[in-house]
């Protein structure tokens, strides 16, 4: 395994340890419960939380600031934080307005986020929940866990954070939020598996002319291993499953977001983005903004998803809004 | 031997840290056919941490000593674990409250309330391919254990096997909870990480509680 590391045991608290350094004016790191939360808080406003294993950055912490999180909670790699790292993050950002947290559609997320709001609810915490799952891989069904949360949980992040820094109630925030889940879908692929730190080897092979289809953002397999295709026939294979999903209709207008998960260079995200535009738009549907880098990502897998959120004014609007995030800090 | 003391759910609790730290790196090798990898280190957060701060841990009662564990599981453990194994140790120390020894129908009863405890909080059933097909096979061994009258080291082994054996039938299954239920239909063949953790780990106990 090559890493920069210094001990595998290390490697999330020295990570925050170097984000907080990167944007110290902005951020502080509490290392007792691996939170990272904006160093000024504005306890007017609905305080927005989310998190979740590490591995996945800039998700979450690199959002937190001014118009997106208030706080991010880091678990271990690829695992959920625990129930008292979350019911910590919960207490020291209290506010006037209440508490929202964007949970991603993960059983360990679920149950450590559910039951950490239960818990700061008994000490008067006014909490509301969403769950994000735009994942269109997996099919949604009563008997399993539903699809999972991947990059639309960014738009979620955006769009609610700066509703909440507007201004608007608790119950609006989740309202905002739950309308960006709602018309928010993904898919990815991946040329690699990833390598976790711990175990020192990816997390499973990939012949160099295959690819995995429909992976998530965890290192595990996907719906299917096929064959490596071009940039225009995978763009088109997972715009057309996106766009059946929702559905999209043409007309639409969407925002759209090429993410790569870590291992892919930024020259074949743009090269994704080409193609995907071209396939998004013999639908016709109108391309409103579009955003590619690495968003949320899966440590160092090669590979990338596509996200379309279909918009209507006041999201466009919120999503328009400035932000001022460590993730954005490029120069 | 007809009942267990605290002192032998003491080192129950302790063979189990100890088989879960040293299977960590296979216990991730199963999860990672399925899964992300991390089973065995998440687990194995908690159990460490639980060596470490055992002289913390109270041992009046069967009850205290396990809702001692129970809560350094959750705070400790990662991910789904936490709170899948937490919830476990939770409610089998509801059961045993101020309890210094159990007899094999009051192990068999406590050993319920902790899958009772795991369903409620992971909405798994039998045939999901999860943990469950493990301890429910070794739960209903331990009922048929009572029914028979077997001393607690035969009922522990027989137990043990039923997990085994439970576990293995998981590579028949498709998953439906937990992260290998993304795969569909090709989860099918890989065995459920959890299930054979529990399998290693209650065959690990029950030859060490032999021994000792």
């Amino acid at each position: 395994m090559k890493k920069i590391i210094n001990c595998v045991q290390d490697v999330v608290i020295e990570m925050c340890n170097g984000l907080v350094k990167a944007c110290p004016e902005q951020i502080e790191f509490i290392e007792k419960y691996k939170i990272i939360k904006k160093k000024v808080l504005n306890k007017n406003k609905v305080t927005l939380i989310s998190g979740g294993g590490s591995g996945h950055e800039p998700a979450h912490a690199g959002y937190v600031g001014t118009g997106m999180l208030d706080a991010a909670v880091c678990g271990d790699m690829f695992a959920s934080p625990s129930i008292i790292q979350v019911y910590n993050a919960i207490l020291q950002t209290r506010s006037e307005k209440g508490t929202l947290l964007i949970i991603k559609n993960y059983s360990g997320d679920c149950m450590n986020f559910d039951s950490a709001a239960d818990m700061a609810q008994e000490e008067g915490v006014k909490i509301e929940k969403v769950y994000v799952n735009d994942d269109v891989a997996v099919q949604d069904s009563l008997h399993t866990v539903g699809r999972r949360g991947v990059a639309g949980t960014i738009f979620v992040h955006k769009i609610a954070g700066v509703a909440a820094e507007n201004g608007m109630d608790l119950l609006q925030v989740k309202a905002i939020a739950e309308r960006v889940i709602d018309n928010v879908r993904s898919i990815g692929f991946a040329l690699t598996s990833c390598t976790v730190p711990a175990n020192g080897t990816p997390t499973f092979d990939l012949p160099d002319n295959e690819i995995e289809f429909g992976v998530g953002i965890h290192g595990e397999p996907g719906i299917a291993r096929e064959t490596i295709k071009t940039a225009d026939e995978i763009a088109e294979k997972m715009v057309a499953l996106i766009v059946k999903d929702l559905p999209f209709k043409p007309e639409d207008e969407a925002a759209l977001m090429i993410n790569g998960l870590g291992g892919t260079p930024i020259q074949e995200l743009y090269i994704l983005n080409n193609s995907v535009h071209n396939s998004v738009k013999k639908r016709g549907i109108q391309i409103y903004k579009t955003y590619v880098g690495n968003y949320m990502t899966s440590i160092d897998m090669a590979g990338a998803s596509v996200t379309l959120l279909k918009l209507d004014n006041e999201l466009k609007e919120l999503l328009d809004s400035p932000v001022e995030i460590p993730a954005s800090k490029f120069i | 031997m007809n009942i267990l003391n605290i002192g032998d759910i003491i080192n129950i609790v302790r063979y189990m840290a100890e088989i879960i730290i040293d299977n960590e790196k296979y216990f991730n090798q199963l999860d990672s056919f399925t899964g992300d990898g991390d089973c065995g280190s998440s687990l194995g957060k908690g159990f460490k941490v639980i060596i470490e701060k055992w002289g913390g841990i109270p041992k009046t009662n069967i009850g205290a000593f396990l809702r001692g564990c129970g809560m350094m599981i959750t705070e400790n453990c990662g991910g789904a674990s936490g709170p899948i194994w937490g919830a476990a140790f939770m409610n089998a120390s509801r059961y045993a409250k101020e309890k210094t020894e159990l007899n094999l129908n009051e192990i068999s009863e406590m050993m319920k309330c902790a899958v009772d405890g795991i369903q409620k909080i992971g909405k798994a059933g039998l045939g999901d391919k999860t943990l469950l097909d493990a301890l429910i096979p070794s739960v209903k061994s331990l009922e048929q254990s009572c029914e028979l009258k077997d001393d607690i080291p035969l009922a522990m082994k027989k137990s043990a096997a039923a997990a085994v054996a439970g576990a293995e039938k998981t590579k028949e299954l498709v998953a439906m909870k937990g992260r290998a239920s993304y795969l569909g239909e090709r989860s099918l063949g890989h065995p459920d990480a959890g299930a054979t953790a529990v399998g290693v780990i209650f065959t690990g106990v029950s030859k060490k509680f032999m021994k000792d």
